[in-house]
């Protein structure tokens, strides 16, 4: 392993560790993806829906506020006793620091999907349908791209005033194409359609993953260089 | 030090600020700052609040982009994000850097993986002997006193051997005890040939140490002296008629 990734392999395990042992933010999120699951169970009749029509939107916005909710923390706990700075002036480069903090959001987002499906199942009795390794990979690569760009933009929200406030303004727009792709993809196969129905949804999702990773990787230099 | 003991053989300062400039939008928290520093020399940056001590000190780490001027470590232009400089450069504040859910062991190990250091299973423990802290190896940071925490961050500031080291207000928020650990640690190294450049606002921890002095006013240095010319009432005088703007 290169010492580059042993770097950012380096952040992640202390992320992920300092939320084992807070869990302030995988707690809030779930919290917040059940709450949801609950709210939504309680407000729509059921009689008159059908649910499972519904089911790929309900959960992609789940996903989504629960996710903002966690990673407009990412770097609040690099604040403490200015930690920040020790990252930054150590021998990581500035786009291992954002890389890093990508796959510990991943990771986060990922465990608050499972709760997310499973609250869904539990209350609704979604179908998540036939082809579970499809579906991970649809999620993977859209929660990839959700992150990559939130992440980015909890850098700039995290020097504003408005902080957090701020998160939802900026990112919610650039979001679009993750909702709409997202849901298309992950509607169909819930409904156990054709893997051919879902690849061009994939491959926006994927298209727009790279991109989002991309830029991520150039601009996150010039959100934190002061 | 290889690097530092090199530049210093070839007679190259090992630590140089080139007409520092740094503007905050209107304001220019440092002004044309120069100054020449060999393998061990030890300058000590006095200043009133707001004086761009703190700016100085994050220019030379390479944390901040300079609006003109250059810092150069060994003959070489530092630029924001050379990783090669960054990793003969440590930094100890008056924040330690550390993570108060880790323990003191797992910050350093988590720092010396940061700088790419393998030794670590016989590093770190080192460290923390060095700073006497051994017995805290496995206790959170958030569990330490300030005096303690301030230990363990000088430790993280020396773990992977800078040639340099960057002093901002170490003595913040100690009491006597700590402040004298904490002036013996940084006396150690000076002996060890470190270079170092301390900002600070205490005039006697700052004298004792240095072998330079500046006072830094509105961003620039408007005075600056050998140790051997100064005593500490001169300092102290000297202080006054700059912050006073009669220097």
């Amino acid at each position: 392993m290169t010492v580059y990734l042993r770097q950012v392999a380096a952040i992640v395990r202390k992320d992920l560790l300092l939320e084992v042992r807070t869990g302030e933010r995988l707690a809030a999120m779930g919290a917040l993806t059940v709450l949801v699951a609950v709210l939504f169970h309680f407000a729509i009749d059921q009689g008159l829906v059908r649910m499972q029509l519904l089911a790929a939107g309900l959960i992609w916005m789940t996903i989504l506020f629960g996710g903002m909710l966690g990673m407009g923390r990412t770097f609040e706990m690099e604040r403490e006793q200015g930690a920040i700075q020790g990252l930054l002036t150590s021998p990581v480069p500035l786009d291992g620091i954002y890389l890093a903090k990508v796959v510990s959001n991943f990771v986060l987002v990922t465990l608050i999907e499972v709760v997310a499906l499973a609250a869904y199942w539990l209350f609704f009795g979604f179908n998540y349908g036939n082809d579970p390794l499809l579906l991970a990979g649809v999620l993977g690569v859209a929660t990839l791209g959700f992150v990559a760009v939130t992440t980015l933009f909890s850098a700039i929200s995290a020097q504003t005033n408005m902080g957090q406030t701020l998160l939802p303004i900026l990112i919610f727009p650039l979001l679009v194409p993750v909702v709409i792709f997202g849901v298309t993809a992950t509607g169909r196969i819930f409904a156990s359609r054709p893997v051919q129905e879902v690849e061009g949804s994939l491959y926006l999702l994927a298209a727009f993953t790279v991109v989002a990773l991309t830029a991520g990787t150039i601009l996150f230099r010039y959100v934190v260089e002061e | 030090m290889p690097a530092a003991a090199a530049a210093s053989r070839a007679g190259l300062p090992v630590l140089e600020a080139a007409s520092l400039v740094r503007d905050y939008g209107p304001v220019r928290a440092v002004d044309h700052v120069s100054f020449r520093l060999a393998a061990g020399e030890f300058l000590s940056v006095f200043g009133p609040n707001g004086a761009g001590k703190t700016s100085l000190l994050r220019l030379l780490a390479g944390g901040l982009r300079p609006t003109a001027g250059e810092v150069r470590v060994s003959g070489i232009p530092l630029t924001v994000g050379d990783r090669a400089a960054r990793a003969r450069i440590g930094i100890l504040s008056h924040l330690s850097f550390l993570y108060g859910r880790l323990t003191a062991r797992e910050n350093l190990r988590f720092y010396g993986r940061l700088h790419g250091l393998d030794d670590l299973d016989s590093r770190v423990p080192d460290r923390l002997a060095d700073v006497g802290l051994e017995g805290y190896a496995d206790s959170p940071v958030d569990t330490l006193s300030r005096g303690t925490v301030q230990r363990l961050a000088v430790a993280r500031a020396l773990l992977h051997d800078p040639g340099i080291v960057l002093l901002d207000e170490p003595y913040t928020g100690l009491d006597a005890y700590a402040g004298a650990m904490l002036q013996e640690l940084l006396s150690a190294l000076k002996d060890g040939g470190r270079t170092v450049v301390m900002v600070t606002h205490n005039l006697g921890r700052g004298l004792e140490l240095a072998d330079r002095v500046a006072i830094q006013v509105r961003g620039s240095f408007v005075f600056e002296a050998e140790r051997a010319d100064l005593d500490a009432v001169g300092l102290e005088r000297s202080y006054r008629r700059a912050v006073e703007g009669r220097a």
